[in-house]
């Protein structure tokens, strides 16, 4: 049922992972849902759908991997090439 | 056109858990035990709370902060049995209580003033088991008109909580409730998970929850 909160704190990390400017260039945001997540995954994927399809986002298609456990973790982007590579850590500590 | 990808392995929850950590270590400084009840609507949770604070809140002070969808209901109700301030959080929509809500409504608590605080949160199996709020403990209360099948229905829930209140004991003579199944189900998803029975309407059993309240509140003392 806050399926779309988790999906708007997603869309927040991937902000902060790439910087505003290159948020165009993401094709895909994949994120891994536990089976205690206690996350419906077909609704946040239709929640990502939704505001990946908007402004500042490009269309970005979301990527949902099901898995045991209660993980919820924003796992990979994938952008186009040629964007600006920051290697190292994860959006969160 | 060529794609790369970037790993990040970000866990969604982390702002919400470290609020939830901070809430924690300001509670542990303070000797506050604060427990989270979590439940189905009209489980009966805000009627143990009323017999708690009367029961209790003299000896033991108490603050509560309560989450409802709408309305301050459950707050007013509260606020009739204890001096202090009940904090009401009214989610207008929302579906749990997040930590960052939780921090906001303890740090309008003078800590030194109390030695126990519950959380009364939204009436809810599902969202609410997920959400750390800092609490010592998450208390699941079930009440025996509703099914037996709640445990293996809601498993979360019942799997990261400490204890299990099956609440309304009176209204078993009346019912078909197979409290012995209920308890299976419970031990099935959370075998540590402990358990009590009480009529909070009636008072029976609530001795025992009294207990183990004072019990925590010691065992922090102690710490």
């Amino acid at each position: 049922m806050h399926e779309m909160s988790v999906a708007h704190e997603i869309c927040r990390m991937v902000a902060e992972r790439l910087g505003r400017d290159a948020l165009a260039d993401v094709v895909e945001v994949g994120v891994v849902v536990g089976d205690e997540a206690g996350i419906v995954a077909d609704n946040l994927e239709f929640c990502l759908e939704a505001l990946l399809s908007a402004p500042p986002f490009a269309g970005a298609r979301p990527s949902i991997e099901r898995c045991a456990g209660p993980a919820l973790r924003l796992s990979y982007l994938e952008v186009e090439d040629g964007s600006p590579e920051t290697a190292g850590a994860g959006a969160a500590a | 056109m060529s794609v790369r990808t970037i790993q990040i392995h970000g866990d969604v929850m982390a702002r919400n858990d470290a609020y939830a950590e901070r809430i924690r270590r300001r509670l542990s400084d303070a000797g506050v035990a604060a427990f989270n009840l979590i439940s189905s609507p009209g489980s009966g949770k805000t009627t143990l709370l009323e017999r708690t604070l009367e029961r209790l809140d003299r000896e033991i002070p108490i603050a509560v902060v309560t989450g409802d969808v709408q309305t301050e209901n459950d707050a007013r109700r509260l606020e009739r049995h204890t001096a202090r301030l009940v904090q009401a959080v009214v989610t207008d929509g929302g579906c749990h209580l997040d930590a960052r809500q939780i921090h906001d409504a303890v740090g309008a608590l003078d800590l030194s003033e109390i030695r126990l605080l519950f959380v009364e949160n939204v009436g809810n199996l599902v969202c609410p088991a997920t959400w750390d709020l800092g609490e010592a403990a998450k208390i699941v209360v079930l009440s025996v008109t509703e099914g037996e099948d709640k445990p293996l229905k809601y498993p979360t829930a019942f799997r990261r909580a400490r204890m299990a209140i099956f609440n309304k004991i009176d209204l078993l003579p009346y019912l078909e409730y197979d409290l012995d199944a209920a308890v299976g189900y419970a031990r099935q998803v959370n075998p540590e998970i402990e358990t009590l029975f009480v009529s909070a309407r009636t008072g029976e059993g609530m001795d025992g929850w009294y207990d183990f309240l004072r019990a925590r509140v010691a065992g922090r003392e102690a710490a």
